[in-house]
């Protein structure tokens, strides 16, 4: 049911030969490497995605660094991205609804 | 002020328009025109002659057949006339076929006299023009002469009324601003997505050329819907119109393969628009930060309200940058206008990973305070600018604080008025704040800035945090978490497993930090040794070819049309056009994406070795730590999503 995600070497590699254009300030500065790989984007974050779950839902999986942060820091981090995923999390699961956002944010965690 | 005059582009590519009677009768709203039944006035007199305009056709040397298509055609032109045009122009304009005009012309408009070229006479008075293919938009040679009648009586309108110094029109035309008012820039830069070039000529030019299609193409309203309404207003009056469709397409450009090419920015779900500025850094070309708008776009079915702040992944980025087309950014390039200036829409999530945690730069995003129509005028100049803009990229002058400067006063029009000219990203927040523009209240309290997204602090400010947390508990040997990341990946694993829930989480953020940080290490290693010349080594060589391909090929991400190159239409890209993006842009994607599975196999093979190990040790530790989390999570019988 869980599998690792294999492109995360692939992206990476692809990203470090297009970054030879990555200068300055690749942000003010558009440059090749943003064409395929806008920046060191899906690296594995010691996620295992199932398909048609929230392991594979693009707002939860964003949160998960928000999360980490809310974890670690015992709620006093507490970003945007994490607040999306609670209101997207509880809209759609009637059960989360019962959830504090320390439990919610464990579970986005141990995704 | 020059003489009018209508030239024929050599080589402009034939464009046929959907201007069939039946187009028109079916695109045709409540208000038919209510010129049918105008006199033209200068043959069969009229019981009650207007005090408006007429045409009198010099019949001197002509025959009657050619007298007749003459006067069809004059009629033709002044029954598409708005009746204002009439009365505004209120005086007989003498009308004559001359040798004298150039071969290419087909009119001029003399200080007194409309001049039509003689040689386009035969095939107007045997009615061959109306099917002889013209190599010009307005498809048939009658209706290039038609289209030229209209043409020239504007310029001679212009001369008595001045419509083309209106600051507005110039503003809409491209004519911009510039920086410190008081001027405009002689350069038309919307050189894009032309109905027909010679409109950049000048604003008299731009005028003409600009009434010729919102008289003639039904379409003119979707494809340039501001000077639609400039024009109609203006007149109080328009023509027969294409019904639009709802919202304004941009190219996608993000990096994620299940994104539509063509995307569609609906004013409707946009909540609100925010001044959207990262900070800025020691580095000389990004010390006063990047400036940028973001649009607060709801979920589809999600009504315009606060909870729309929340749906971060339709949020979207217009971005003003600079195009490099190198692997190296040049700052004397910068300074001298080298860079194309090019508007990005991008998704908000890539822009706000790229900077806080690549680039370690916080945000802010600070809501505007606009209307609804004002929202929609901005985007409107937005989908503008991101089909037919190709700016030059001036590091003082020219630079993202006065791209976004110009896309508000072009955009707003009631912000044309406010003093936004700085030329500083950071001075730029500043004004918008002194102007009561934008709202930075939302800032006061930090917490609930970074909770509700007003703010995006770098990952670099929760670094020092997380690592106290994990020396809290692990007795770590670093006394710094500079000293924790720059220990090796190896080092850092046998602690990992160790660790409790909360520990784990803080050192979950850490190694991800840490492989960042060795890719960016790597990243720089290679550009050092691809851009050293002598020693660049055979299989530099292959991957050297690669990446010039890869160069060559995503321009168009950077400049939309590009994608439409060679097709029929002008302005906002409509139904056929958008069919065909779809098509080419997959089509360009999925040859950039090859193109860059091929890069990786060739740049596999050029990373150090020692590097690649550090990379894989950090992401060896990246796995583990998830794994970890779950081991606990589980243990501790925590809630489970499904």
């Amino acid at each position: 049911m869980k599998h690792p995600r294999q492109p995360a070497i692939r992206l990476l590699t692809a990203t470090l030969l297009l970054g030879l254009s990555m200068t300055a300030s690749a942000s003010t500065f558009y440059t090749i490497s943003d064409s395929l790989s806008g920046s060191v984007k899906a690296i594995s974050d010691g996620t295992s995605g199932t398909s048609g779950s929230f392991s594979s839902d693009k707002i939860v999986l964003a949160a998960r660094d928000d999360a980490a942060s809310y974890v670690a820091s015992a709620g006093a981090i507490r970003g945007v991205h994490l607040e999306a995923a609670f209101m997207h999390i509880r809209e759609l699961l009637p059960a989360a609804r019962q959830a504090s956002d320390d439990e919610l944010a464990q579970a986005i965690l141990a995704i | 002020m020059k003489p009018g005059r209508r030239y024929v582009g050599p080589g402009w590519p034939g464009v046929v328009l959907a201007l069939s009677g039946a187009l028109v009768v079916a695109g045709l709203p409540a208000h038919a025109s209510p010129q049918r039944d105008t006199p033209s006035g200068a043959s069969s007199p009229p019981s009650k002659p207007p005090p408006g305009l007429r045409l009198r056709l010099d019949t001197r040397g002509l025959d009657t057949a050619q007298v007749d298509a003459s006067q069809r055609l004059l009629d033709d032109a002044l029954t598409r006339l708005p009746p204002q045009f009439m009365t505004r122009l209120g005086r007989a304009v003498p009308v004559r076929w001359s040798d004298a005009l150039p071969h290419e012309s087909y009119g001029r408009a003399e200080r007194t006299d409309l001049l039509l070229n003689r040689r386009l006479l035969p095939a107007l008075a045997d009615g061959s023009a109306a099917t002889l293919r013209s190599d010009r938009p307005h498809r048939s040679q009658r209706r290039e002469l038609l289209a030229t009648v209209l043409h020239e009586l504007t310029h001679f309108l212009d001369r008595d009324r001045r419509l083309s110094d209106d600051p507005r029109l110039l503003d809409l035309a491209g004519w911009q601003v510039k920086v410190h008012r008081r001027s405009r820039l002689t350069d038309n830069q919307f050189v894009d997505r032309s109905p027909d070039p010679y409109e950049l000529t000048d604003p008299e030019e731009f005028l003409a050329v600009n009434m010729e299609y919102f008289l003639l193409d039904p379409a003119y309203a979707c494809r340039r819907p501001a000077l639609h309404r400039w024009f109609s207003a203006y007149f109080d009056w328009s023509p027969p119109q294409d019904q639009c469709a709802a919202g304004y397409p941009f190219l996608d450009t993000s990096d994620d393969p299940d994104a539509k090419v063509v995307g569609i920015l609906d004013p409707g779900r946009v909540y609100q628009v925010d001044y959207l500025l990262a900070e800025g850094n020691d580095r000389l070309m990004s010390r006063w930060g990047h400036g940028m708008l973001r649009l607060v776009v709801c979920a589809p079915g999600r009504p315009r309200g606060p909870d729309c702040r929340l749906d971060l992944q339709h949020h979207l980025v217009l971005s003003f940058r600079a195009f490099v087309d190198d692997v190296q950014l040049s700052s004397w390039r910068g300074l001298t206008g080298s860079y194309p200036s090019r508007l990005f829409v991008l998704p908000l999530s890539q822009v706000v990973e790229e900077y806080t945690k690549d680039q370690l730069r916080g945000l802010r995003s600070v809501p505007l305070r606009l209307e609804r129509d004002e929202v929609a005028g901005l985007l409107e100049r937005a989908a503008k600018l991101h089909w037919s803009y190709d700016g030059r990229y001036y590091f003082l002058t020219n630079n993202c604080a006065v791209e976004t400067f110009k896309l508000l006063h072009d955009g707003v029009p009631r912000l044309a008025g406010a003093r936004l000219d700085s030329i500083t990203p950071t001075g730029l927040m500043r004004q918008l704040r002194e102007q009561g523009i934008a709202d930075t209240s939302v800032l006061d309290d930090r917490r609930e800035a970074l909770r509700l997204g007003y703010r995006f602090d770098s990952l670099r400010e929760r670094f020092q945090a997380m690592y106290d947390v994990a020396r809290g508990e692990l007795a770590l040997p670093p006394t710094t978490v500079e000293g924790w990341l720059d220990a090796s990946p190896d080092a850092r694993g046998p602690w990992l497993g160790k660790a409790g829930l909360r520990t784990s989480a803080a050192l979950l953020l850490l190694e991800q930090a840490a492989y960042r940080r060795e890719v960016l290490l790597a990243r720089e290693d290679l550009k050092r040794r691809y851009l050293d010349r002598d020693a660049r080594a055979p299989r530099f060589a292959d991957a050297d070819e690669q990446l010039q391909q890869v160069l060559e090929q995503s321009g168009f991400l950077s400049r939309p049309a590009e994608l439409l190159d060679g097709q029929a239409g002008y302005g906002l890209p409509q139904d056929e056009e958008l069919r065909w993006l779809a098509a080419e842009g997959a089509r360009r994607r999925a040859g950039l994406q090859r193109l860059g599975e091929q890069l990786t196999a060739e740049v596999r093979e050029l990373l150090d070795p020692a590097m690649r190990a550090r990379l894989d040790g950090a992401q060896a530790n990246v796995t583990l730590l998830g794994d970890r989390l779950r081991t606990l999570h589980e243990a501790g019988d925590g809630l489970r999503l499904p």
